[in-house]
């Protein structure tokens, strides 16, 4: 069982033309039913009104209006049909300033180019299967800016990238135990005795 | 004492209210369950690599555009400036190099453009010494992009990279308080 793409509308709007072209030809290969396309933030917001498509994947940098803009007109504009849309910002920056600016106009997901297919598609992924709650203050209205804590989560292991510091801790456990078993040697001491190193000789 | 007073100890923000509320996940209502298997995301992927797209009139629309911002800096009259436009007036075309250059197979034009606005996000201000490095990182894209110089270039593309890392470097060097925390 895989999911049904077919039932699915996206939004594109990027102003470059072979970028626009890629994106839409990786959608129609995931098996979205229609991608729909927009070549900046005004056109986008009047594409998303008559449209009203499920997901909007918008770049960063466009003229007369970026996808900053068009998120928080989606968010806030009463003429916006659904203020809840997912919205994936792309663009080239990844500096932590600038993701939380995107983070803060209202973005769901970002997504930093070039990326891959598997990338576009992990940020797809989340949004259907972890969508996030919707806060609204006296000057936010988005999703909710905090990750999710997972309730299955033991300690402090959260990312794929944190299984490699796992393995390396272990090796350096497994290191320390082999270390303490010759100092136990070489102190002529066994298991469960107590160490004094000041005892023992490392000559 | 007010009861604003009690409420919150003097150099604490004050509390603000939100509302909470969770949207019909009507995505997953539509799409189902199991994701896209292997066979899809490979037929994308290669989609991806395979694409034929010329990139370089397109880097060289950004490099123009980059070239446009260097010569406003240039044009200014003490020559130096520390206006947010004209940085940006660099740093978008930079941004836009990085972020399409590697979508088109060009990773060395993406590489050398997100070490460009490294060093663009950092400094505050655009000198002299400051615009003499902007045009090295200007020259060496456009001459990936005439040399067709794809994917990251092997030893020629990692020695570039390091000649335009050493140049900042050296720079940071002779203005050590030019390095802003950003």
């Amino acid at each position: 069982m895989s999911y049904k793409f077919d039932k699915i509308r996206i939004l594109v709007v990027e102003d470059n033309n072979p970028m626009l072209e890629i994106c839409k030809s990786l959608l129609l290969t995931f098996g979205v039913g229609e991608v729909l396309s927009a070549k900046n933030g005004e056109d986008g917001f009047n594409v998303f009104k008559k449209e009203n498509p499920d997901i909007v994947v918008a770049d960063w940098m466009m003229q007369p209006m970026d996808g900053i803009s068009l998120t928080r007109r989606i968010r806030n504009d009463p003429a916006s049909p659904n203020q809840y849309v997912p919205i994936i910002l792309m663009t080239g920056f990844s500096e932590k300033k600038r993701v939380v600016q995107a983070r803060d106009s209202g973005v769901t997901e970002f997504l930093v180019k070039p990326f891959t297919a598997r990338d576009l598609y992990k940020r797809i992924a989340q949004i259907i299967e972890r969508p996030r709650q919707f806060v609204r203050s006296e000057d936010f209205f988005g999703p909710d800016r905090r990750r999710k804590a997972a309730e299955s989560f033991e300690g402090p292991f959260k990312r794929e990238s944190d299984a490699k510091l796992m393995a390396a801790q272990k090796v350096r456990m497994k290191e320390a135990s082999v270390h303490l078993d010759e100092l136990r040697s070489k102190a002529g001491l066994s298991k469960g005795d107590k160490i004094d190193i000041i005892d023992v000789d490392f000559s | 004492m007010t009861k604003k007073d009690d409420d919150t100890h003097f150099n604490m923000a004050p509390k603000r209210k939100a509302d909470f509320h969770q949207p019909p996940n009507n995505l997953k209502f539509k799409v189902g369950q199991g994701g896209l298997s292997d066979d899809i995301l490979d037929k994308a992927q290669a989609l991806l690599e395979n694409n034929t797209t010329d990139f370089r009139p397109l880097g060289e629309m950004y490099l123009d555009s980059m070239m446009r911002g260097i010569n406003a800096v240039k044009s200014s009259p003490d020559s130096k400036t520390n206006d947010e436009a004209i940085i940006a007036a660099i740093l978008f075309p930079a941004m836009q190099l990085k972020a399409n250059g590697g979508m088109f197979h060009y990773n060395l034009v993406t590489s050398i453009s997100d070490r460009l606005i490294q060093f663009l996000e950092v400094i505050d201000e655009v000198d002299q010494d400051a615009l003499e490095i902007v045009m090295a990182f200007h020259t060496t894209i456009r001459a990936v992009l005439l040399g067709q110089i794809r994917g990251h270039g092997g030893q020629r593309g990692a020695d570039l990279m390091q000649a335009l890392i050493d140049a900042c470097f050296r720079y940071f060097e002779k203005h050590p308080q030019k390095k802003t925390s950003k």
